[in-house]
């Protein structure tokens, strides 16, 4: 059994992003890079279950720059070989969409009986990743799983519903799974794997596939504004209730 | 007829004591190494003043005292002990000809009362104050030395009394034997029959001398033999230099603590000669704010499982688990890694190490709480626990005066390592600002390394990822040997811990010095002029890591002193302070809720001193946390929080006033 684990780089989200010049994408000079969180969880899975039944997890990346220690990173978290897509280090904000096409070749040459991704990513907010691969694979394909398990010839999935309701499906092996929720949180690896494992080079793969086309462009990206937005109110409680009172006539709202 | 059975009755207990000890220090030999034979003669020389002086055991001074009445008794009523069984065991033996019936004789009566005094002052101690230290301590061991060694001294005068009593003539070299010989004698005991007398307080002498023997490796009292060789093997390596992982022989990678053999030697001696005496117990933070830890249980528990630990020495695929078996992880992440638990041990226990390498097991196993793990991925991507990207380290110096140089570009004479707290946090950012712009004022010649810095470890080290602290340190240090500096300065305690006691472990040797230092150098060299008339009454707070483990007291208070302050200390100060409950890698985990925080009892000790409104800080998560347990306490309109920098700002005479 094989199992291949999709990890992609996000910005880190609780940092003040600022709009480039273009207007079109955040300023990427000044931000921090983070495993996407959803792809976090499929990395989980995909280590759960080489632990659970012996299988081998290969971990693969497509990222213009951190791509090498996100994947010494998912060494040190037990997958046994990792392989690192180059897409060029002009290429800082390829869509899920751009590097389908890439995964899709890689995944090829290395036949694996299940693919592990995120549901989700910043860069993917529809989710189209997993789907994406299930068509080019012509591969069955579920998203939005929670648990996995595998017999023979067949994965056996949870996949989540609104208002508490999963169901549970059965797919064919090979298959593309979009992960939610591992069945265990991610494990923390500890600083001395990791620092044994800085040493070891990272293999990388020219890709022979052209990028996917995007079918929407980001016209225009705006900050939302966050100011202005609250009054504190000081006082003692009459003080308080007349400024509400006034507050309230002003905008019209009594 | 006497001498052989005395020969049969002390080698039968000798043996049996032997024997005791034996098994229980067995497992010592196949322990990994601690490398504690190095500087001989300053081991030798801290021990006068530990035990000679009782330096540390008077810190108490009720239990000090008796103590130190105990201990000498049993120095002096040893001539005795050897008298009876010199004599017993080969006779013709007697000190009389150096003083055994004159000087050493009477020496022996005064020494029997302070004794008495010695025992009564602890049987009142630990039956009637019941100090909480003693919570968790073994009364029954307690109790059962007192009833042996009580008959050791009565015996002792009785015997002589009896002796005395056979010609009726008192010996003014033996006081308290004659006051005792009246009695005797209304009682008809003269004469032949004081000899009986003799015999029999002789012998119930000799027999609760071995049975004191026999019973003392079992109990906390071995002390009298562990304490000393613990002292003397205590560690002469930095305070703040935790010992990396030891390496288990044989092996090249050392392993993390996982069984009792995996520590060192001096670690088991260690609980081996705790006492019990709860002093750790009694300024533990942690305990104080009711969290499952107690530095005292913490080393009897392990003493405990060390010595039911049947996979030490026979079987060792059968090595008893510490953590989950004696030592619960609760326990361990309980540790704000102060110190205050080992500054007070009379016989030198090691807690912290101990607890940072049990964390380390834990750590390797990803065995850590949500928080912290998060803390500890930021650091792995980041290198801060804020996951902030390094190039916004310098964010709070936009809008400064004056550009800070970059260390890294151009030589510099004090090179500020800013630490994470005052980089990223809010309300010590401002700080950092204040910290700048009057190094600016004194005209520093100073440098950061911007976004070349990265955390210092020094609390991801106490949290238990060396790997992790490894990597952070080097690093650094391969930051800071391109740069071109005279000194490190740096506002951070734990920043200051780490590159001046971690570091040259890791062959970086700075010569590194806190803030306040080198303000109080700018203020006496007159680069930063004082304008006194805001006086005011303050009290102070030592960092841990500045004070207690690099002897950083003065200088602070040097400062708050020269600014024209009035300083009044707070009654736990310098090497007793309270910690703020942040260190060890704490301020990374929940807190969860439990008794009173820390650091608000800290506040409602400086309010009891009263009429005081500034409590001063001089680190930047003394700020965070002192802020916030002001809020939490509701007190804002009574007392303020300030850091140094604040104050400093506040009086010293701008370049404006200076040119008026």
């Amino acid at each position: 059994m094989h199992i291949a684990a999709i990890l992609r780089l996000n910005p880190v989200l609780t940092e003040e992003l600022e709009v480039d010049e273009d207007g079109r994408d955040i300023d990427r000079e000044w931000i921090g890079l983070e495993l996407n969180p959803f792809d976090d969880q499929a990395l989980e899975q995909a280590v759960l279950l080489k632990e659970a039944t012996g299988a081998k997890v290969t971990a693969l990346a497509a990222e213009a720059e951190g791509g090498e220690r996100l994947l010494k990173t998912a060494l040190a978290r037990g997958v046994d070989e990792v392989l690192l897509i180059e897409v060029g280090e002009e290429n800082v904000q390829l869509s899920s969409r751009a590097r389908a096409p890439l995964f899709q070749e890689a995944l090829e040459g290395l036949a694996p009986d299940l693919v592990l991704t995120g549901v989700l990513s910043t860069d993917d907010i529809y989710g189209e990743l997993a789907p994406q691969l299930g068509a080019l694979l012509d591969w069955p394909q579920v998203s939005a799983v929670s648990n996995v398990a595998l017999g023979d010839g067949v994965a056996t999935l949870q996949q989540e519903y609104s208002g508490g309701i999963s169901a549970r499906i059965e797919v064919q092996l090979p298959a593309v799974v979009g992960l939610q929720a591992a069945t265990q949180p991610p494990r923390y690896v500890a600083g001395s794997k990791l620092r044994d494992l800085l040493k070891v080079e990272v293999p990388t793969v020219e890709p022979g596939a052209d990028f996917g086309a995007d079918l929407a462009d980001a016209t225009e990206l705006e900050v939302p504004d966050t100011s202005g937005g609250a009054e504190m109110l000081t006082g003692d409680a009459e003080a308080v209730a007349a400024r509400i009172h006034e507050i309230l006539v002003e905008r019209g709202l009594v | 007829m006497t001498t052989p059975i005395l020969w049969a009755l002390t080698l039968t207990a000798m043996a049996i004591s032997g024997w005791r000890f034996w098994v229980r220090f067995r497992p010592l030999l196949a322990a990994r190494p601690a490398g504690r034979t190095d500087r001989i003669a300053d081991r030798l020389s801290f021990m006068v003043g530990d035990i000679g002086l009782h330096r540390r055991l008077l810190r108490f001074s009720y239990s000090g005292i008796l103590h130190a009445l105990i201990f000498s008794s049993f120095l002096v009523l040893f001539t005795a002990i050897l008298e009876s069984f010199g004599s017993g065991l080969f006779p013709g033996f007697s000190l009389t000809a150096i003083g055994g019936e004159t000087w050493i004789a009477l020496l022996q009566n005064i020494f029997a009362v302070v004794i008495t005094i010695g025992l009564g002052m602890a049987i009142y101690h630990r039956f009637v104050i019941r100090p909480e230290r003693f919570e968790g301590s073994k009364t029954r061991d307690a109790t059962i030395i007192y009833v042996l060694a009580t008959p050791i001294v009565i015996t002792m005068i009785l015997e002589a009394s009896a002796r005395l009593a056979i010609d009726g003539q008192g010996s003014a070299w033996r006081p308290v034997s004659t006051l005792f010989m009246y009695p005797m004698m209304a009682l008809g005991i003269t004469g032949h029959a004081a000899e009986q007398a003799e015999g029999v307080f002789y012998w119930a002498h000799i027999l609760a001398i071995l049975a004191f023997l026999v019973y003392i490796p079992g109990s906390k009292h071995r002390h009298m033999f562990t304490a000393g060789p613990n002292i003397f093997f205590r560690p002469l390596t930095p305070k703040g230099q935790l010992p990396a992982p030891a390496p288990t022989p044989g092996e090249d990678t050392p392993t993390t603590v996982q069984a009792y053999r995996d520590f060192t030697w001096k670690d088991l001696l260690d609980t081996m000669s705790c006492t019990e005496c709860g002093r750790c117990q009694s300024v533990c933070p942690a305990h104080a704010q009711g969290k499952p830890l107690s530095p005292k249980k913490l080393i009897m528990n392990l003493r405990d499982g060390y010595l039911t630990d049947q996979g030490l020495m026979d079987s060792p695929d059968h090595a008893m688990p510490i953590v989950g078996g004696t030592i619960q992880p609760e326990t361990l992440w309980s540790c704000t890694t102060c110190r205050a638990c080992m500054e007070v041990c009379p016989v030198h226990i090691e807690h912290v190490p101990k607890i940072v390498n049990l964390r380390r097991s834990l750590v390797e196993e990803g065995e850590v709480e949500p928080l912290l793990q998060s803390a500890l991925t930021n650091f792995q991507s980041q290198g801060n626990s804020y996951g902030k990207p390094a190039k916004q380290r310098a964010r709070w110096t936009k809008g400064l005066s004056y550009k800070i140089k970059d260390a890294r570009k151009e030589p510099v004479d004090i090179l500020w390592f800013v630490g994470d707290f005052a980089s990223f946090d809010p309300r010590a950012q401002k700080l950092s600002f204040l910290v700048a712009e009057l190094l600016g004022r004194a005209g520093v010649d100073v440098g950061i390394l911007y976004d070349g810095e990265r955390n210092s470890g020094n609390d991801v080290r106490r949290a238990g990822d060396e790997g992790l602290f490894e990597m952070l340190a080097m690093h650094n240090i391969e930051q800071l040997e391109v740069c071109e500096f005279n000194r490190i300065m740096t506002t951070d305690p734990h920043s200051l811990n780490a590159l001046k006691s971690e570091y040259p472990a890791l062959g970086a040797a700075f010569d590194v010095v806190h803030y306040s230092e080198l303000f109080l150098e700018l203020i006496k060299a007159d680069r930063l002029r004082i304008n006194p008339g805001q006086a005011g009454r303050v009290t102070y707070h030592d960092p841990c890591y500045l004070g207690r483990y690099n002897g950083i007291f003065d200088a602070p208070r040097d400062v708050i002193r020269a600014l024209g302050h009035e300083l009044i200390e707070m009654p736990r100060n310098r090497d007793n302070s309270f910690c703020c409950g942040a260190g060890g890698g704490r301020i990374f985990m929940e807190d969860s809720p439990g008794g009173e925080r820390t650091s608000e009892s800290r506040i409602r000790e400086a309010m009891e001193l009263g009429d005081i409104d500034t409590f001063v800080v001089a680190c930047p998560k003394d700020v965070v946390m002192y802020s916030a347990a002001v809020q939490a306490l509701g007190v804002e309109d009574r007392i303020a929080v300030r850091d140094l920098a604040e104050l400093i700002t506040e009086t010293v005479e701008t370049e404006e006033r200076v040119a008026q």
